[in-house]
């Protein structure tokens, strides 16, 4: 008996009256705000990961855009005039929204790429460009080159091979190439001219969805350029910018303002992703609304069980029972119904994550599968305001009693 | 332990008590923890304010009331547990049980709060005053002579410098009153405790060392 006896005494006056029906629906409430709440965190969370490009892929494309300086009927004539300077790098850097910014450096000098001989054979003009390797969406384990080396690792733009697929390639009745095929075949690329000319070889070793170019390693380009080129050495006419927000209105005036030019349709899709960011935030703000409802109804549903055992509270303060032994107890009975729709709350949201991840993976996005940091942030940070709440309305409630 | 009361009135009776002449109300008394007092009060002198002004239940009085030199006035809610689980008991002329629980569970509720009295004991007390076969009725089920024995029972089982009590005998017979006056000596003498009682008329339920007029 002892302890026992009086817990379950105190059970029997305390609790008795909580009706059944209203603890379950006051469960369910918290239930379902804490699964909002969480719910709303994940999309939050994922999305952040998405548009950070975290997850290596530039999965949303948009953080990056290749600038260059705008071609128009004055600037056709003049030589030069598309050339990017240092003061355009500085410039740009103060630029609304710029995080980064890195030069496309073109190879200046003549380049040939040559396959096989004969009837198959296949022979074309090319231009090559580098971008530092921090703005490199693919990085390949071969992708490096020094002195020496035979062989150019190629990256190739996604949009070409489509193009030669889907357009070039059925005009003209040549074979399809598969990502796979077009790495497996080799060939080879002539530098300059006369008796400057040197051959090497080339394998395109991936594909890139950023940067619209056929790019080989930096220490390549600043080779052949010296080499094949000496007076060209640093001449380039694209920049590759990383931006937090390209369509920031002040940055995108500020592009339009310097005659600077980019791929319209990056800026288009990144007004889609404000426009979702802007529903993320709504959610978040519904979410936070709803978990405050959920929070509402049950520690309602505690002022009402409470508010029925008023006499029963008075009579035990009278008879010695201290308030803080009473809030004790009555706090020891909620948390496990409080914690146990949080840790519903908690399975479901981790379900739609896991599912949500699953179903974007075929989509090329990755999203981490499991609750992150922000989601158990999410979770104490709720258990905490939760246990606040109770412990506030329980002790409301015995201290109107003394 | 001392109970002190310093100028004591009641506000809502202050009209109707200033016009006599009263042992208590706005005097200044010293009680000891040794002594028994008697306090006879007719209807309508304030005998159940008194009570519940002593026990810290209402403050709407002038005048102070000390419990050991602390204002009982200026106490916490949880120094008035404190109080009330250990130094001071009571019976109330109006029981105050929990009419859903069984006797036994009324006496548990009280008994387990300090353990200081066996559940044995307490199952004696019960046979003691007639209600040993009551123990799993349920209090609302109890006449008020049974109601009675049993919350005088409860203010028995926890330790007490001071034991209250307001027309404690009210639904009992002359044998019980016996019967139950002679337990709660024997359980004051034990504590070493005072006793204070407050009935209508003069009464020889204990040896008071003093009798004071409402």
């Amino acid at each position: 008996m002892s302890q026992n006896s009086q817990a379950g005494i105190l059970k029997k006056l305390l609790l008795r009256k909580k009706k059944s029906g209203r603890l379950v629906s006051a469960w369910i409430a918290l239930c379902i705000g804490c699964t909002l709440l969480l719910v709303s965190v994940i999309i939050w969370s994922c999305f952040q990961d998405l548009l950070s490009g975290k997850s290596g892929e530039d999965s949303l494309g948009a953080t990056f855009l290749t600038i260059s300086k705008k071609v128009d009927d004055a600037s056709m004539a003049q030589k030069g005039s598309t050339q990017i300077l240092s003061d355009d790098i500085a410039h740009i850097k103060t630029a609304p929204q710029v995080q980064d910014v890195g030069l496309l450096t073109p190879a200046n000098f003549k380049v040939a790429a040559s396959l096989g001989s004969g009837q198959m054979s296949f022979y074309t003009l090319l231009f090559l460009e580098s971008a530092p390797d921090r703005f490199m969406d693919k990085m390949p384990e071969t992708w490096k080159w020094q002195e020496g080396d035979n062989t150019i690792p190629i990256i190739l733009s996604r949009d070409f091979l489509n193009m030669y697929n889907y357009i070039f390639a059925p005009s003209q009745g040549l074979p399809l190439l598969s990502e796979q095929s077009v790495k497996a075949i080799g060939f080879k690329l002539t530098m300059g001219e006369g008796a400057n000319q040197v051959d090497y070889r080339a394998q395109v070793e991936g594909f890139s969805d950023r940067i619209s170019s056929v790019l080989v390693p930096q220490s390549f380009i600043d080779y052949g350029n010296q080499k094949f080129s000496p007076g060209s050495v640093g001449k380039a006419s694209r920049m590759i910018i990383k931006v937090g927000d390209p369509s920031d209105k002040n940055f995108i005036t500020f592009l339009e303002k310097n005659d600077y030019t980019t791929n319209a349709e990056q800026l288009r899709f990144s007004k889609m992703r404000s426009a979702v960011e802007v529903v993320s935030g709504a959610t978040g703000i519904l979410a936070l609304l709803l978990m405050a409802i959920g929070t509402l109804v049950f520690v309602l549903f505690i002022e009402l069980t409470m508010a029925q055992a008023q006499e029963s509270v008075r009579l035990l303060l009278q008879i010695g029972y201290s308030p803080k032994k009473l809030s004790r107890f009555l706090i020891s009975k909620y948390i496990p119904i409080m914690l146990s729709a949080l840790l519903a709350a908690l399975l479901i949201a981790s379900s739609f994550q896991f599912f949500a991840a699953q179903k974007l993976n075929s989509l090329q996005l990755k999203i981490n599968p499991f609750p992150g940091l922000y989601v158990w942030t999410a979770v104490i940070f709720s258990a905490i305001v939760l246990l606040l709440q109770i412990n506030q309305s329980i002790k409301k409630a015995i201290n109107n009693r003394i | 332990m001392q109970l002190k009361i310093e100028q004591l009135i009641p506000v809502p009776l202050r009209e109707k008590l200033n016009q006599k002449h009263s042992d208590v109300w706005l005097q200044n008394l010293l009680i000891e923890s040794t002594e028994y007092i008697g306090v006879q009060a007719p209807s309508g002198t304030g005998k159940t304010t008194l009570i519940h002004c002593l026990y810290g239940l209402r403050h709407d009085y002038d005048g102070a009331i000390f419990w050991d030199n602390k204002n009982l006035r200026n106490l916490s809610g949880e120094e008035i547990a404190e109080l009330r689980k250990g130094k001071a008991s009571v019976i109330f002329q109006d029981m105050r049980l929990f009419p859903d629980l069984t006797a036994w569970e009324n006496l548990e509720l009280k008994r387990t709060l300090t353990n200081t009295v066996s559940e044995k004991e307490a199952a004696e007390w019960m046979n003691r005053l007639g209600i040993g076969d009551k123990m799993m009725a349920l209090a609302y089920t109890l006449s008020y002579g049974e109601q009675q024995r049993l919350a005088i029972i409860r203010s028995l089982l926890q330790p007490f410098s001071f034991l209250l009590m307001d027309e404690p005998f009210s639904h009992l017979d002359h044998q019980n009153t016996i019967l139950a006056s002679q337990l709660i000596l024997e359980v004051v003498k034990k504590n070493n405790a005072g006793l204070l009682l407050a009935d209508l008329d003069e009464n020889e339920f204990f040896p008071y060392h003093k009798t004071y007029l409402l």
